[in-house]
């Protein structure tokens, strides 16, 4: 009897080795293409052309880096997608916070219809509204400028509804008693909401700042000069700006993405655990 | 509620009500005005993003649709339904409709059966190197579209890539992954399939945490095996899940458009020419603005019926189980 329980504990103990070896590689085989990414871009163009490529760089060349810089002026992209990023998160956090107040603890008529015109702007791809704003965006003379990167993006039906989620749950009784203290409306959201709803606030913000780091369409069609270009169009641009045969470059190209998705890892390993648990409470509207 | 306040608050009322700047003489029911116009401008901010950015920019692109807008040239002249039966007698409409839901159909099937194994596999309680596992599987789907076609763009190279090295240390001949009709989409697919993946596997595991255990204690007593208790459990009670995730996963990857922008241009021969890109060349390199709008409104309509199905069905289901 013992013996039997011993030897199932054992079988039962050699089946999730093996079931830890089956996701280990898995893991790895998943994780090949950034880290291709990584050791492509130490490479010099004679190693990514060998018959037999290498799996680690014969000799780290950090002057693929310096290229990158050289080639495209990737300082001006870095720091644009930067200032539109964190211009994204701040105005949409704002208008986002505000907005959740008035739905979630406010009485107006209309809240209701309201609230669903808001919803319904999630099912409204890009695509529907990109040639109208290009040109309003042109008729304002704001083409190229951080205006046009920035502005179309405050109103995030997303965020609103998250951060209406987390309000809805908060107790009344603290901003009762603050209206009592006679504080106002934005003491009340901005004091006492904000620090008690900060994990969604924070995971919201993080959720923004990737997307707005990482967008492409929008941008592309924004801007046109080298100066307002942001790293995910400037890195496509860096492809085509070179003539001929592409894959002299790509240890170069490789090189300009590394840079492009340090800030995204960062940001997403500190934040995990957050960005998991927003995620999989938003999925049922 | 906030704005229920008894007796004891009226000095606040009064001095919220001089703060406002009105008399004194206001009556009560004048003030629950003012206080829910004060509620409502905490809206407005999004609203007017919401109309200018968002509503105006629908309807006005419902109205270019009917027009013969041409960006470069000023007259914008009603044309009527011309744009859309334009299009309709366009053999190319249906090529693209096709190439965009053969990518679409395959992104999903593969992107939700490898998401589903994975949360099998993955779904353990309690284990740091677990987690630190998902994790990892999950990153790519924060990874910029940009970035991940560059990558794969390096590896499909028909020259140098990795995969042709080991098709050809295999002993096939190597292939035009990009470049062949025939590769070009299935190797767009498996792009977004590594993105998705991850974000699959996630959503699949939360599912299946809230799954309440005893189903899986009474099966165990019945004798059930791990198979059945996959096909009797976990699956029919994952459906909500799949579903979100069927008509997410559906709508985004309707919309593909930077990976086809980076790997393909939309070639070799139409072969990748999804509906977005067609779009965004008919707009922007051929400034057909009318004809790429009414374009627009067939893709959105698409969209609309298959947000409004989940939205049916997932009522549907909500209604079942209460």
């Amino acid at each position: 009897m013992r013996d039997s329980r011993m030897a199932g504990e054992k079988q039962h103990r050699l089946r999730f080795s093996l079931r830890t070896s089956l996701g280990v590689v898995i893991t790895a085989l998943i994780c090949f293409p950034i880290y291709w990414l990584l050791i492509s871009s130490f490479k010099t163009q004679a190693e990514m052309r060998l018959a037999v490529p290498t799996l680690w760089p014969q000799s780290f060349h950090w002057s693929n880096y310096a290229e990158a810089f050289r080639i495209i002026p990737y300082a001006r992209f870095f720091t644009n997608t930067l200032v539109m990023s964190v211009g994204i998160v701040i105005l949409q956090l704002n208008i986002a916070l505000m907005a959740a107040f008035a739905f979630a603890k406010g009485r107006f008529w209309g809240k209701e219809v309201l609230f669903f015109l808001v919803l319904a702007a999630l099912i409204v791809p890009d695509q529907v509204t990109f040639v109208p704003v290009y040109v309003m965006m042109s008729k304002l003379h704001w083409l190229d400028t951080f205006w046009a990167l920035i502005v179309p993006s405050g109103a995030s039906a997303y965020g609103i509804f998250l951060l209406r989620q987390a309000f809805k749950s908060l107790n009344n009784d603290v901003l009762e008693a603050a209206r009592v203290d006679g504080a106002g409306r934005f003491t009340m959201l901005y004091r006492i909401l904000l620090p008690m709803a900060k994990p969604t606030v924070v995971t919201l913000g993080v959720l923004t700042f990737i997307s707005s780091w990482n967008s492409y369409f929008w941008p592309l069609i924004m801007t046109n000069t080298n100066n307002m270009r942001v790293l995910s169009v400037g890195i496509a641009m860096l492809r085509d700006s070179i003539a001929g045969d592409e894959a002299m470059y790509f240890h170069i190209i490789m090189a300009a993405s590394v840079m492009a998705i340090i800030p995204i890892v960062l940001v997403f390993t500190v934040m995990q655990k957050h960005i998991v648990s927003a995620m999989t409470n938003s999925t049922f509207k | 509620m906030m704005m229920n306040s008894n007796s004891q608050s009226a000095p606040l009322l009064k001095e919220a009500a001089v703060k406002a700047g009105v008399s004194s003489t206001t009556t009560r029911k004048h003030f629950g005005l003012i206080e829910k116009a004060k509620d409502f401008m905490f809206a407005v901010p999004a609203l007017i993003f919401l109309a200018v950015f968002l509503y105006y920019p629908l309807l006005n692109s419902v109205y270019i649709s009917f027009t013969n807008w041409n960006m470069t040239k000023p007259v914008k002249k009603f044309v009527g339904a011309d744009n859309y039966v334009k299009l309709f007698k366009n053999e190319d409409l249906y090529q693209s409709l096709k190439v965009t839901l053969h990518y679409t159909l395959l992104d999903v099937v593969l992107t939700l059966t490898i998401g589903l194994l994975l949360a099998l596999l993955f779904n353990v309680f309690r284990s740091k190197m677990y987690a630190v596992m998902r994790g990892i599987i999950f990153m790519p789907h924060y990874i910029s579209m940009v970035i991940a076609a560059m990558v794969f763009t390096w590896i499909y190279n028909g020259q140098y890539g990795l995969l042709n090295r080991v098709t050809e240390l295999m002993g096939f001949e190597p292939i035009q992954w990009l470049t062949n009709p025939s590769t070009a989409l299935p190797a767009l697919v498996a792009v977004s399939v590594w993105k998705g993946v991850g974000f699959a596997m996630m959503l699949f595991i939360s599912g299946m945490r809230g799954i309440p255990n005893e189903y899986y204690e009474a099966a165990a007593i019945d004798g059930a095996s791990g198979f059945s208790r996959f096909r009797y459990i976990t699956l029919p009670l994952l459906s909500p899940m799949t579903l979100f995730l069927v008509i997410t996963t559906f709508i985004s990857s309707m919309q593909v458009f930077q990976s086809i922008d980076i790997m393909t241009n939309g070639g070799p021969l139409q072969a990748t020419n999804a509906i977005v890109y067609w779009i965004y060349t008919m707009a922007f390199t051929e400034f057909k603005t009318g004809r790429a709008s009414a374009l627009v409104m067939i893709l959105f309509v698409i969209i609309l019926v298959l947000t409004i199905i989940q939205w049916v069905v997932s009522r549907k289901q909500v209604h079942y189980e209460g």
